[in-house]
């Protein structure tokens, strides 16, 4: 994932480091070292099974982009959030329980056919972590920071996003004052979905901006 | 226990930062989530603070690509085999173990 490069650091692929080809024995023998440690720690009161399972989720799940997919879903079946989202976001993430550290100054700006948006960081990495959870590397990386400025449309591309001329694009640069996610377009066919199953198809990609949210292949 | 990521443990970068897909943490095996878990866990409770568990991270991390280096028969270990040989050296070091 060098950021020296001219590309956008490709995302959606396995990080190369955690694929490694283990024989059984190994991973037998990994997994007796990491079970007699937690054995240890919980012998000794330090840690608990459950707050280490606990621990882990949080990190695996409140650092996803579930809370902001929450936010979107509330918003495509329910006007009044919208409108209460488009005038004072912060307020709207707050009602749904989601907000705090880095998730103040909250700005929606919403996708319709006309006008896509995306967010970039130009200065730093100002992400809103508590709705987007973690930054992806590439959303820090110089490239994307550079050029999406410049060729937003080439940067789209580059994430598989082919957007025609007739449609405007907006670049939202993000700081410490203010933070922006995008509120994507429902996709069609999406009518008989629960609030919670629209939330699933919602991805950190396009809360960003750099993709649409689809219906996902297997319900197509 | 904090109900939040930490922003120094979820950010850290170059060959320490956490093996991720689209954003989101990657854990190719049940223990690998264990050991990441503990690591973080007793980070929170004071026993070490994440800089001394990060310098030993990516000391273990180039230790083993310079042994797969030095030895064409060794592989080079996977990030989270790195991790628990860190966590275990750092336990060590401070006496817990």
């Amino acid at each position: 994932m060098s950021s020296e490069h001219g590309h956008v650091p490709h995302r959606g692929r396995p990080d190369p480091r955690t694929e490694q080809h283990l024989t059984p024995e190994q991973i037998q023998a990994l997994e007796a070292r990491v079970k007699a440690l937690e054995a240890v720690l919980v012998a000794k009161g330090i840690v608990s099974p459950a707050t280490l399972d606990e621990l882990a989720s949080i990190y695996e799940h409140d650092i996803g982009p579930m809370n902001g997919a929450k936010v979107v879903a509330r918003a495509w079946v329910d006007p009044a959030y919208k409108q209460r989202l488009l005038t004072n976001a912060t307020a709207a993430i707050a009602e749904l329980g989601f907000g705090g550290l880095q998730g103040e100054h909250m700005v929606v700006v919403e996708n319709t056919p006309t006008v896509h948006n995306v967010v970039v960081c130009t200065l730093c990495s100002c992400y809103p972590w508590p709705v987007l959870g973690l930054p992806p590397t590439w959303y820090k990386s110089a490239p994307y920071r550079s050029r999406v400025v410049i060729d937003p449309r080439g940067v789209l591309r580059e994430f598989g996003l082919e957007l025609p001329e007739s449609v405007e694009v907006r670049v939202w640069d993000s700081s410490a004052e203010l933070r922006y996610m995008v509120l994507p377009e429902r996709p069609a066919g999406t009518e008989q979905l629960s609030e919670a199953e629209l939330a699933a198809l919602v991805t950190r990609d396009a809360l960003i901006g750099v993709a649409k949210v689809n219906v996902k292949s297997d319900r197509a | 226990m904090k109900r939040a990521a930490t922003p120094h443990i979820a950010e850290m970068s170059g060959p320490a930062s956490l093996p991720r897909r689209s954003g989101e943490l990657v854990f190719h095996a049940p223990w690998e989530r264990r050991v990441f878990a503990m690591a973080v866990a007793l980070c929170e409770q004071g026993f070490y603070t994440w800089d001394e568990f990060r310098e030993r991270l990516i000391a273990a991390i180039a230790a083993g690509e310079r042994r797969a280096q030095q030895d064409p028969t060794q592989r080079a270990p996977s990030y989270y085999e790195s991790w628990l040989a860190a966590f275990e050296r750092l336990l060590v070091d401070k006496g817990i173990l």
